[in-house]
């Protein structure tokens, strides 16, 4: 027997790497600029050297000299920290039993209710349209196929007041669609609730179309052709085998349509302003009792998001399976 | 069994041209080809994944053609296993059964069955990912004869694999396709490989079937240039015909050989191992080629001696054994008769 062979394959180990230098140039180099900012010219000296320190003992990636490791790590810290700063500081300045209050609010329960139903069905509505296309695209080549790549990416780059209006004009009382859809279904989707949902799908959907077909790409269709031999049907051999292969693109698009939409105001506001999702109430408290006011509203859809988000990225993780 | 009549598929980058083919139940084709021949599109066109332009595919008594793959009951085995990542070893064999409407008793007692033909009855409860690549293709063979195909494609399966557990596995798909009567149709670019399967080989070029035959058959007659380079004929000439009183000879310098190819194109094959060297020519006769020694090369079992011969465009190599060469004191430079009587093979461009 050949031991090798005869041996389990282990997989390598993930490189976690611990902490290294990388880690400390990342974390504290940004607390040194704002410790300089206000004023604390000590501190920021101490945090300074003590974080080189460590990054020079700690240095265990030789993959980059010192000092573009370092110069790159600090933009990057920087980087980060413009984006953490802000939500931290939401967080934990705002009075917590002012966000209960808010959160106790019809008003803020109706519209938060509204915002994740809406956005939960167009997360639906472009999975079922989108995964078809993802499919289309990740296993055809046809003339016009990039053309259509470009069209779906076409909502992530128009602005989405745009996006409302020219939805309007399709939607709206007098649209093109919009008209026959009041006339024989009595259907009127502008200021309504199927408005917002159509205003979250139109900027959701590129999301959603873009995971799958990466997700499809990614499962070999000989996978199919095995499935199909052992005597599966097409459909049979696409949700006993692609479907399952590709569930976590799925999931991550889902999850990507799903923040987008309701983290959607423009379009929304434009084509139903009534009734009111999270993001029109905190405009229009905004516009009336100015941004202190918002301050516990803001604090709680942020922590609404970030629950979601963090929520639906460890079921996504969860089980990592080796493939 | 597997009957393939004139069948074409032409893609943008590539084509499948006219190939006709019978493989008889029981039989175990190899298929044979450099990289980029189409032998797996060939596969995949019996499989049923890809469709032809023209011809029709026979399965049995059951014309095929345009049937989808679940419909035709052939079993396929790739290079790279193809294992269903989501699955654990017990599920991917039982994968075929789910189709076959039977019940659970019976679809357990199969997967012990094939895991125990197999071998690999000690993996049900592991996941691909954690195998070897020997025991990914056992169960990945164990998978396609769950659902009991008559027909198995395996393509390069033992490619991947290491020499060691390539020819335990090799032996034991012999075995398998005796046991259970598989009609097998084996594609693989390795030569050893086509040998040992003591099937017939069909050679593919480009899309084409270029030659198709037992594996002495292509070694010792090869039809076509192409088929004797490909199973390495080393002695090989550009041959023109030349019609005498005794009728239609094909001549390649001084040597003369009788054939019934005819046309442009014909090529003499000389096989090195045929070609008798005798140290001192007596007279000159028929086949008895006169040169001199430009290189000894001992290959461990046998010497390689290079002549040149006046008159033949490449130098002639003659397979002889190291007592030859030690009894006739052949070096550099000595003048020796080569008898190639019985080594002369005449096939077409």
């Amino acid at each position: 027997m050949n031991a090798v062979a005869a041996q389990p394959v282990t997989r390598e180990p993930a490189k976690t790497g611990g902490v290294s230098a990388v880690s400390w140039l990342l974390i504290f180099i940004p607390f040194v600029v704002v410790f300089l900012l206000i004023g604390r010219y000590l501190i920021a000296g101490v945090v300074l050297a003590v974080t080189i320190l460590w990054a020079v003992k700690d240095r265990k990636s030789k993959r980059l000299p010192l000092a573009p490791l370092a110069v790159f790590s600090v933009c990057g810290g920087l980087l980060i920290f413009f984006i953490i700063l802000p939500i931290l500081n939401l967080l934990f300045t705002t009075d917590p039993s002012r966000v209960v209050s808010t959160a106790l609010d019809p008003a803020v329960q109706s519209a938060l209710a509204i915002t994740l139903s809406a956005a939960l069905i167009a997360t639906c509505i472009s999975l079922l349209f989108g995964i078809p296309l993802g499919y289309v695209l990740a296993r055809e080549q046809f003339a016009g196929k990039s053309a259509v790549e470009g069209i779906i990416d076409m909502p992530v780059v128009i602005p989405h007041t745009i996006a409302g209006i020219a939805l309007l004009f399709i939607f709206g009382r007098g649209g093109i669609l919009g008209a026959p859809l009041k006339t024989h279904f009595n259907v009127l989707l502008s200021d309504s609730y199927w408005g917002i949902v159509l205003a979250m799908l139109f900027v959701g959907l590129p999301f959603v179309v873009n995971h799958c077909r990466d997700g499809f790409l990614k499962v070999d269709p000989r996978m199919e052709y095995v499935a199909r031999s052992l005597g599966a049907s097409w459909l049979q051999a696409f949700f006993h085998v692609t479907i399952p292969l590709t569930r976590r693109a799925l999931l991550s698009g889902a999850i990507m349509t799903w923040a987008r939409a309701i983290s959607e105001f423009g379009s929304v506001a434009i084509i139903a302003y009534y009734p009111k999702t999270i993001n029109t109430l905190l405009f229009e408290w905004y516009n009336f009792f100015g941004y202190t006011y918002t301050k516990p509203l803001s604090t709680l859809l942020l922590l609404v998001a970030l629950a979601i988000f963090i929520s639906l990225r460890a079921i996504a993780t969860f089980k990592r399976a080796e493939y | 069994m597997i009957k393939l009549d004139g069948i074409s598929r032409v893609w943008p980058e590539f084509a499948i041209r006219d190939v006709t083919l019978e493989v008889i139940e029981g039989q175990y084709l190899v298929i044979v080809g450099p990289t980029g021949a189409g032998k797996t599109l060939l596969l995949e066109l019996l499989l049923g994944v890809h469709q032809p332009d023209a011809g029709r595919i026979f399965v049995g008594e059951r014309e095929v053609t345009g049937l989808p793959p679940e419909k035709r009951g052939i079993g396929m085995v790739y290079q790279d296993y193809l294992l269903f990542p989501h699955l654990d070893v017990a599920r991917n064999l039982a994968f075929g059964l789910r189709y076959q409407q039977c019940d659970r008793g019976h679809v357990q007692r199969r997967v012990i069955e094939i895991s125990e033909l197999l071998g690999i009855k000690h993996l049900l409860h592991r996941y691909p990912y954690t195998l070897s690549g020997g025991e990914k293709q056992r169960v990945a063979i164990g998978r396609a004869l769950a659902t009991e195909p008559r027909v198995l494609l395996l393509d390069e399966p033992l490619s991947a694999l290491d020499r060691g557990t390539a020819a335990r596995l090799r032996a034991e798909i012999k075995s398998l396709h005796t046991s259970k009567k598989l009609t097998i149709l084996h594609v693989t670019h390795d030569l050893s490989e086509a040998r040992q399967m003591d099937g017939p080989i069909a050679l593919i070029k480009e899309g084409r079937l270029d030659a198709l035959g037992t594996a002495d058959d292509l070694l010792r007659r090869p039809p076509t240039v192409f088929a004797a380079t490909f199973f390495g004929a080393v002695n090989l000439y550009k041959a023109d015909v030349a019609v005498t009183a005794g009728g239609r000879r094909v001549v390649a310098g001084p040597i003369v050989a009788e054939s019934v190819l005819a046309g442009d194109g014909l090529h003499l094959m000389i096989h090195p191992d045929e070609v008798a060297l005798v140290a001192e020519v007596a007279a000159e006769r028929p086949h008895h080629l006169r040169g001199d020694v430009t290189a000894l090369t001992d290959e461990g079992n046998y010497v390689a001696v290079q002549l040149r011969v006046i008159g033949l465009p490449a130098p002639l190599t003659a397979y002889v054994s190291r007592h030859l060469v030690r009894t006739n004191k052949l070096q550099l430079g000595s003048v020796v008769a080569a008898d190639v009587s019985r080594a002369i093979h005449v096939l077409k461009e």
